[in-house]
């Protein structure tokens, strides 16, 4: 177990979000350990993406507080805002690459515009990032020229560029052609194996079970179980969160 | 690329600016380029006419510099008032209505009105009151005002239809969507030189012409007052009106 | 005969007169871009103060005649600030505020049809609104209104023949001139047409090729 005694790396309590007058989540509380990666499960609608979003403060939820080292972030303060979102990185199930610029030029341009790196630095920290997503190559293509594959390791090398202490994943790979997942899942992999700490929400199952610290299943705008990939994913133990695993490998014919 | 549109922007405003600035010391002549042969435009785009050969004569004996500027007559009085022009020397004719606004200096010039139709039409001068008929004439001019006045009065019957300038009523005139154009004579007599048109009668009273100012610039009125005068008692008053009125 | 001498002997006054059209056109514009952009950031974005303010600015713009909007900026406006322009300036920045108003609508229709992820990630990456909306948004808002604003710049072509009404000495108050003095009115109008015809379609194929240079490989709206 990595998590021990420690204070969390980031504590998130008691996020509320009602958008269109419905309540999309109810009050969810979780802390995340250094190093650890944890993955969100649950049908859709059940708030995986808005949560997800919270946590980068993409969306402002309407009640809750998120800690990050400790330190409490204020999202009207725009300065520590833009810090916050540097820190945390997002990674969009439809990849949002910037289109007008090429691969290099959209790991890049958030260093020289938000870290006021020179241009030569840039571009050389980018080219890094490329190479470590394995995109050395693709470097001058433009999103438009890559596979969703290619496309979804660029946005990946985008924001590994920020050096951000946490990565959250929203459904990383379910835009994309079956026979492009997996080289995505070898990244991300990568990234946990090297101490990245994640929240990933997915419908990988066989990813799940190997990676996964802790599984949260997450229904109605609440997380409804939590525990080991081990303890939920078991033969037999009759959690909610077994039966929907059984329900989606039934729909997508295939075995986790 | 927004740099560079802000910067063009500047460059732009410089220009338009620029020569505003530089120009203070001439003097601006509105005219209506439009109203030969008192004013108009010549073969290589200078304006020329009688008044602007008086003007450029006066200006040179009075010791003030010169420029005329061509200015849509609708808007020329505005034009003055809001100081886009200096004065205007450019066939107009002494109203009471304008004096309100400008002040004008002595009559310098008189034209008689006429009405115009095309060539080998039978119409009668006095037999335009009395029809049902189209007759055009400038907007802005001071016989169009008195035309309007006095249909108002009489009860004629004709409608009047307005033209930005006299050449346009008397190219619908050819055209025949009107039946007869009013003016002044000497823009009448010069359409009767290049257009199958004709003269057939006059109209209203003798108008006088006179060069206006704003009414504060007393000076410049004194200029061209004794300008004129000195104008009229020289032998190229009578070289003007040959060259210019008398073809 | 007489006419094509006519004509010849016209031809190059004419054209300066050109060039005062091409002077207010392109000024127009530019001022229209510059004013454009920001509209639409203020309407897409703004709040709600920003957003009625511009709201007003484009309903403004676009409700009055642009000859109306000639003579009330060029005999009122201009000089109750203080600003005595000439004719061409005059013209030249009431056609590219009217401008704005229309290209601003443009560059809101090129943002919008952006999609929202576009913003989301430049946030997501640290960048402020305003960093996200210069390098992100407009830069790729910008190259789809290309082909609106090609529209556009016909359509400043055709209003700039108005600025003859204040006296600004272009094509069209060059063409009448001309006509005024020679009676040579319909030969003088058809070249004026001509004229407009010729600079649209330099216009059109300028922007036409700026468009291609600045095209993205393979992207498709």
């Amino acid at each position: 177990m990595k998590r021990n005694d420690k204070t969390p790396l980031m504590r998130v309590q008691g996020i509320s979000v009602r958008l269109g007058g419905r309540e999309i989540l109810k009050s969810v509380s979780l802390d995340l350990y250094e190093g650890e990666m944890k993955v969100l499960i649950g049908p859709s609608g059940g708030g995986k993406s808005t949560l997800l979003q919270c946590m980068n403060y993409l969306i402002l939820p309407d009640r809750g507080e998120i800690e990050l080292e400790g330190r409490n972030v204020d999202p009207h303060n725009a300065r520590e805002l833009c810090s916050f979102r540097q820190q945390v990185g997002m990674i969009f199930q439809d990849f949002n690459l910037f289109d007008h610029l090429t691969a290099v030029e959209n790991v890049g341009i958030a260093l020289r515009k938000v870290r006021g790196m020179g241009r030569t630095e840039a571009r050389d920290r980018a080219m890094a990032e490329l190479e470590r997503v394995g995109l050395g190559d693709k470097a001058r293509l433009y999103p438009a020229e890559l596979s969703g594959g290619q496309k979804q390791r660029v946005s990946i090398a985008r924001a590994l560029a920020m050096d951000p202490k946490v990565m959250l994943l929203d459904e990383p790979t379910s835009a994309l052609d079956p026979e492009l997942v997996s080289e995505v899942l070898t990244v991300i992999r990568g990234l946990a194996q090297n101490g990245m700490t994640m929240v990933m929400a997915t419908h990988q199952m066989g990813f799940t079970r190997s990676l996964a610290d802790e599984v949260l299943f997450m229904q109605e705008g609440q997380i409804i179980e939590q525990g080991s990939p081990k303890d939920l994913l078991a033969d037999g133990s009759g959690t909610r969160t077994l039966d929907f695993c059984s329900q989606i490998l039934d729909v997508e014919g295939c075995t986790p | 690329m927004l740099k560079r549109a802000a910067f063009m922007i500047a460059c732009l405003l410089c220009m338009i600016a620029g020569p505003a600035l530089a120009e203070e010391k001439v003097l601006i002549n509105g005219i209506d380029a439009n109203y030969p042969p008192f004013a108009y435009v010549d073969q290589s785009g200078k304006p020329s006419g009688f008044d602007v050969d008086a003007v450029d004569w006066i200006a040179a004996k009075m010791g003030f510099k010169v420029k005329h500027v061509p200015v849509d007559w609708d808007g020329i009085i505005p034009n003055l008032l809001a100081k886009k022009i200096d004065f205007i020397c450019s066939g107009m004719t002494i109203t009471e209505e304008r004096a309100q606004k400008v002040n004008f200096t002595a009559p310098y010039w008189e034209v008689k009105n006429v009405f115009v139709t095309k060539k080998g039409s039978e119409l009668k001068a006095d037999e335009i009151y009395g029809k049902e008929m189209t007759v055009g004439m400038q907007a802005g001019t001071s016989e169009a005002k008195w035309m309007a006045e006095e249909k108002e009065k009489q009860g004629w019957k004709f409608t009047i239809k307005y033209y930005d300038s006299a050449p346009m009523a008397i190219e619908d005139l050819v055209n025949g969507r009107i039946e007869a154009a009013a003016m002044n004579y000497p823009p009448a007599r010069d359409a009767e030189q290049k257009k199958p048109v004709q003269i057939i009668g006059v109209f209203g009273e003798v108008e006088p012409f006179g060069a206006a100012v704003r009414k504060e610039d007393t000076e410049l009125l004194d200029k061209l007052n004794k300008g004129f005068e000195m104008l009229k008692a020289d032998p190229y008053w009578d070289e003007l009106i040959n060259k210019h009125l008398n073809k | 005969m007489e006419t094509l001498n006519v004509l010849l002997e016209a031809l190059p006054y004419v054209l300066q007169g050109g060039a005062v059209t091409v002077f207010a056109v392109v000024g127009a514009m530019f001022l229209g871009l510059a004013v454009g952009v920001p509209l639409a950031v203020a309407q897409v974005y703004g709040n709600a103060p920003l957003r009625f303010l511009s709201g007003l600015y484009v309903w403004f713009f676009r409700g009055v005649p642009i000859l109306v909007l000639l003579f009330l900026f060029y005999f009122g406006l201009f000089n109750l600030i203080g600003l005595n322009l000439n004719a061409v300036g005059a013209a030249t920045i009431v056609l590219g505020m009217t401008s704005g108003a229309y290209q601003s609508q443009i560059f809101r229709g090129s943002i919008l049809s952006l999609s929202k992820g576009q913003l989301k990630a430049a946030r997501a990456l640290g960048m402020s609104d305003g960093l996200a909306i210069r390098s992100i948004i407009l830069p790729q808002a910008l190259r789809l209104s290309i082909p609106g604003w090609s529209n556009e710049y016909s359509i400043i072509l055709k209003d700039s023949a108005l600025a003859f009404v204040l006296g600004a000495s272009e094509i069209m108050a060059r063409t009448h001139f001309v006509a005024s003095r020679t009676y040579k009115h319909l030969p003088m109008y058809l070249t004026a047409a001509v004229l407009y015809f010729l600079l649209t379609w330099a216009g059109v194929a300028a922007l036409r090729a700026l468009e291609k240079r600045v095209r993205i490989k393979g992207y498709v709206q």
